[in-house]
């Protein structure tokens, strides 16, 4: 009985947890903002492995435009064809953290992004910030190529979309229990 | 001669006239999803059943849609920005209805209690674990 507590005990998961992430992007250029906005993706990541993933509905980006808003849907994402787009992957360092004291870490994150039916691996950095025993936060900033996850822009367009977006992701997280 | 002049003139009114609308529709705002009828009154464990059973039939029916869905709360999360998330309780443990409020509609939110009974109007976005509602409203 002992000896099987105490391997469930090893066994035991730290996860954290969001539904409300905040997930933007910015794909203007000098000659017009073109920023979305997702505050509903889902966010969970292991504390012990760091295993983590983010998913979210493509629909949900809101923009200050409905036109952009349109072609972002139908031309550019065809969310009706690829409603979601998800990433997992794994915190290189999750040792570094220290999830029993307040403060910063930097962290080095590594995976595999699916956009627009494309999946391609990627790396960036990012920190992680512990705010209490439950909350923790996690941001990241990194670019993406437009042109590797097959999404094109017509030449009419062209000089007012980037050929990089530079996505922005932070999250709030709780204690999973 | 006067004619083509007359012709010239309904053209530039006609050229005006298209320039105009493209700047509207370029300038036009997302609509404002308060002020549009629910166009289905669904309780969240039957809008939670429906992406359950069949997602892409669920998908075609509801998203992009005006709702309004009934439930009880089971939760919610205000960002430090001040925008609100309410949860619905489905009845299904994995999944509930998220509802992403417009940040000027969190002081509505002021005396919802957790266990309520509330309805919601907001705009289906698709289901990832729960089903997702976007530029919410609470209406009742």
């Amino acid at each position: 009985m002992l000896t099987l507590l105490s391997v469930q005990l090893a066994g035991a998961q730290v996860r954290y947890f969001t539904k409300t992430g905040n997930i933007s992007f910015q794909a203007g250029t000098a000659l017009e903002d073109i920023d979305g906005t997702n505050k509903s993706a889902t966010s969970v990541f292991d504390a012990g492995t760091g295993q983590i993933e983010f998913a979210l509905l493509v629909k949900g980006f809101e923009f200050k435009s409905a036109l952009m808003q349109e072609h972002f849907n139908e031309n550019y994402m065809e969310s009706d064809k690829f409603p979601k787009s998800v990433f997992k992957g794994k915190i290189m360092n999750i040792e570094k953290v220290n999830f029993k004291k307040t403060g910063e870490y930097p962290i080095t994150v590594k995976g595999t992004l699916d956009i627009h039916g494309v999946s391609k691996e990627i790396e960036t950095t990012g920190t992680i910030k512990v705010l209490n025993d439950e909350t923790v936060t996690s941001s990241a900033s990194f670019p993406v190529t437009l042109e590797d996850y097959k999404i094109a822009i017509p030449g009419l367009v062209k000089d007012k979309i980037s050929k990089t977006a530079k996505i922005a992701v932070y999250c709030s997280y709780a204690l999973l229990k | 001669m006067k004619k083509a002049k007359r012709n010239m003139l309904a053209l530039l009114l006609i050229a005006l006239a298209c320039a105009g609308y493209g700047f509207y529709l370029y300038k036009k705002k997302p609509a404002d999803v308060r002020k549009e009828k629910a166009e289905f009154s669904i309780g969240a464990a039957e809008l939670v059943a429906a992406f359950n059973a069949d997602e892409a039939a669920a998908n075609k029916k509801f998203v992009d849609h005006v709702l309004g869905v009934s439930g009880k709360v089971t939760g919610i999360k205000t960002d430090s920005s001040g925008q609100a998330t309410v949860f619905l309780d489905s009845g299904d443990m994995l999944s509930a209805v998220t509802c992403s409020f417009y940040k000027e509609e969190t002081p509505s939110l002021a005396a919802v209690k957790q266990g309520q009974l509330v309805t919601i109007k907001g705009q289906c976005t698709g289901k990832l674990m729960d089903v997702v509602l976007n530029k919410c409203s609470i209406i009742q």
